[in-house]
């Protein structure tokens, strides 16, 4: 009886206990995964240590510095992918900081601008609804800041129906194959290459390069394997189911394959890559090829430090983006804007931030040179009309232009980590023309 | 048909998989043998104290500190999960109760998500001293943290077969495994005894999950989702024998890692667990007469 008695109230006094518990639990989790991204916090350290200071040096993402654009606004929508274990939400939200920096300091001529951003759960319907809703809801003129796993598929022919010419960051083959699409990455197929190219420089004798078994392997795959045969070096394709279970019969058979004077080059997001690597660590694989390559994902300090100095100098990641430790007044712009306004983004320093960052001073770039009214056939004129223009994020100049494809970032770095920091490798390499799709670019871009 | 020499590095990293899933999947068993409840929750429990441990210890706390909140967490949160949905849950019927546990995985799943997110390519690793010694079999390194794996699968299996026969608790566990109503109808403070098979269980899954994450991966969804694979060695077990769920998670790990030097056969190894289970459910079925339970759900 005394049981049953106090029963519902353990079970009460439980539950409170255990809501209590986890919402501590949850701030605490949020304090230290603060304290975990001490690049972002060293960033806003260094750059908000006096506030006239940090402004100072945003003001210059605008024409007017300190003066707030109070106009019209010049509407903008971008779509992005966020669902678990997949978001680029940063890249979205960085794209966002550099607008709001410029709402504050001018605006485009007074105008500010403002940013619609979808999210989407890589469903077709759903994306497909999400552009109709900027269109004829949200009325935007302009499209900037695209990342998603499946959006160019789906949405690029009514872009082309509609006359908008879309700055992304490119994942599916449509992002980079179409007209009405050109983005600031390389994506997987040519960020592989890249990571290839550097691996056959070194003059391995074999190459074997694994990748997510998710839909459009082959496309990623076939830059590689015309690299590796054009080189006359034999090449083995692997895909890997993720998210990978048992990284030591994936590590184990990568190097059986590549052998001592091969390379093992991996095309995975960086907790994947991660899980491989340190596999190879722990079964004491990874001195037994040549080396090891990675493409772009797997550039974040992140990665470094998690990987430790046993990997310094071992693992070469194809750098899409100039590495955020350069110097340069882009760069400082860049960080300062991250610091000030960037809060929502959550990954700090890195390519997504990088990536938003480039994609708004494109856009920005090309609105400040609009006269008229700020209409689709105006914005998305100016946005065509972008040619050699240096983000101060890539290695060569970015152009748009009136092509039936775009790869307008077709050169890259290669980065190597260093005691938990990423570090120059090599310096800027175009990415070879062995590649179909890069040669028909060249061809039509000149 | 690769050689000899070919399999041999897969059956160092079967063994150490099988461990793994032997870990996962004798838990559930202990647990479902106590309550009749499929702990579905396992892997994010698990998964949830290794990244708080994470969290800590890159906030400063010492290393040891860490890892026992991971295994309290867990012990913690499926006390709590069994105290207040256990017993409005008891006369239910199996299935209900295992779906019960997927809605506290997918409360945690977006926890972890939320609190620790994947933006911007934040790749987390737990490492445990253990990782850096070890021997070579053959070409192939063995790190003491596989073998603490295997061997803490060994243990949990002894231990608790010896708790189960040889304790009061255990016999009042079995007891309840067999029927409850009749089990409480003697005496036995059946509560009391679901709470310390639920806590038990966590505390496994607490342990479970520091260990996975350094042998696996320190990734909310894989983690979460690893109970699947290992729930194929416990119904080969058909849930009742904790001895045999560790021998099938053995097989199971050893078969999947043996099929990767098999060209034709690797892409589809993944599918092993499944596929095992499957083929032995149809093999002990075969004798079987089909009942009408009274007990619905």
């Amino acid at each position: 009886m005394r049981l049953y008695k106090r029963a519902p109230d353990a079970r009460a006094t439980i539950a409170l206990a255990a809501v209590i518990g986890l919402a501590a639990l949850a701030g605490c989790s949020s304090n230290t995964s603060s304290a975990s991204k001490p690049t972002s916090s060293a960033a806003a350290s260094s750059t908000g240590t006096a506030s006239t200071g940090a402004t100072a040096q945003t003001s210059q993402c605008g024409t007017k510095p300190g003066v707030k654009a109070a106009g019209t606004p010049i509407p903008l929508g971008g779509i992005v992918t966020n669902q678990p274990g997949t978001s680029f939400t940063d890249i979205a939200n960085m794209a966002n900081a550099y607008f709001t920096c410029v709402n504050d300091n001018g605006g485009i001529n007074g105008h500010p601008i403002k940013y619609y951003i979808e999210s989407e759960q890589t469903n077709p319907g759903q994306i497909a609804a999400e552009a109709k809703q900027l269109v004829q809801t949200d009325h935007v003129v302009g499209i900037v800041g695209n990342t998603s796993i499946i959006e160019c598929s789906i949405d690029h022919s009514y872009w082309q129906k509609l006359g908008f010419y879309i700055v992304d960051s490119g994942i599916a083959p449509e992002c980079w194959s179409t007209p009405n699409s050109a983005a600031v990455n390389m994506g997987p197929r040519y960020s592989s290459d890249g990571a290839v190219q550097y691996a056959l420089s070194q003059h391995v004798s074999k190459i074997v390069f694994d990748q997510s078994n998710v839909p459009g392997t082959g496309y990623i795959a076939a830059g590689p394997a015309a690299l590796a045969g054009a080189a006359h070096v034999a090449v083995t394709q692997l895909t890997e189911n993720v998210p990978i279970s048992d990284a030591n019969s994936v590590a184990i058979k990568e190097v059986d394959d590549a052998g001592p004077n091969g390379a093992v080059v991996l095309n995975f997001t960086p907790p994947e890559a991660l899980v491989i690597l340190q596999a190879a660590q722990k079964l004491g694989l990874e001195n037994r090829v040549k080396l090891w390559g990675c493409s772009t994902p797997c550039n974040t300090d992140f990665l470094a430090q998690a990987l430790g100095p046993k990997w310094n100098h071992k693992l070469f990641v194809n750098a899409e983006l100039t590495p955020a430790f350069t110097s340069s007044p882009s760069m400082s712009l860049y960080k300062a804007i991250l610091a000030q306004y960037g809060k929502a983004v959550s990954g700090g320093i890195g390519s997504f931030s990088q990536f938003g960052f480039a994609e708004a001073e494109i856009v920005v770039h090309a609105l400040e040179t609009i006269k008229g009214a700020y209409t689709v056939a105006s914005v998305n004129g100016a946005i065509k009309a972008v040619s050699n223009f240096d983000t101060g994020q890539l290695c060569q100049p970015w152009t748009y232009g009136s092509y039936p494809m775009h790869i307008p970032n077709n050169e890259d770095y290669t980065v190597t980590p260093d005691n938990g920091h990423m570090v120059l490798a090599q310096g800027c390499t175009q990415i070879s023309s062995v590649d179909p799709q890069i040669a028909a670019y060249r061809k039509v871009a000149g | 048909m690769p050689s000899w020499q070919d399999f041999q590095p897969f059956i160092v990293s079967g063994l150490a998989l099988g461990g793994v899933y032997a870990l996962s999947g004798v838990g559930t068993v202990v647990l479902y043998q106590a309550t009749g409840v499929l702990y579905l929750a396992f892997g994010a429990v698990g998964a949830m104290g290794a990244l708080i441990a994470w969290s800590l210890i890159h906030a400063g706390t010492p290393e040891w500190v860490a890892w026992l909140v991971c295994v309290a967490f867990g012990g913690a949160v499926t006390l709590a999960y069994g105290m207040v949905f256990g017993p409005p849950l008891a006369r239910r019927g199996p299935l209900v109760k295992a779906v019960a546990t997927l809605g506290l995985t997918l409360v945690l799943f977006g926890a972890m998500d939320l609190l620790w997110t994947a933006n911007g390519g934040e790749s987390r690793a737990i490492t445990l001293p253990t990782d850096n010694g070890g021997f070579m079999v053959g070409q192939v390194q063995v790190n003491w943290t596989q073998v603490i794996a295997l061997c803490a699968g060994i243990a949990l299996v002894v231990v608790t077969g010896v708790f189960l026969r040889y304790t009061k608790l255990g016999t009042a566990m079995r007891a309840m495994a067999n029927d409850r109503e009749i089990t409480a109808t003697l005496g036995v403070p059946v509560r009391r005894v679901e709470a310390a098979a639920w806590l038990g269980c966590g505390l496994i899954a607490g342990l479970a999950g520091l260990l996975l994450a350094d042998l696996v991966a320190l990734d909310a969804t894989t983690l979460t989702f690893l109970v699947i694979s290992s729930l194929a060695a416990a119904l080969i077990a058909r849930l009742r024998s904790i001895a045999l769920t560790f021998v099938a998670a053995i097989a199971v790990g050893l078969i999947h890692d043996l099929l990767t030097p098999i060209q034709s056969l690797s892409n589809y190894r993944d599918m092993t667990p499944f596929v095992l289970a499957a083929a032995a459910l149809l093999v002990l079925s075969r004798h079987r007469v089909i009942s009408l339970s009274r007990e619905d759900a």
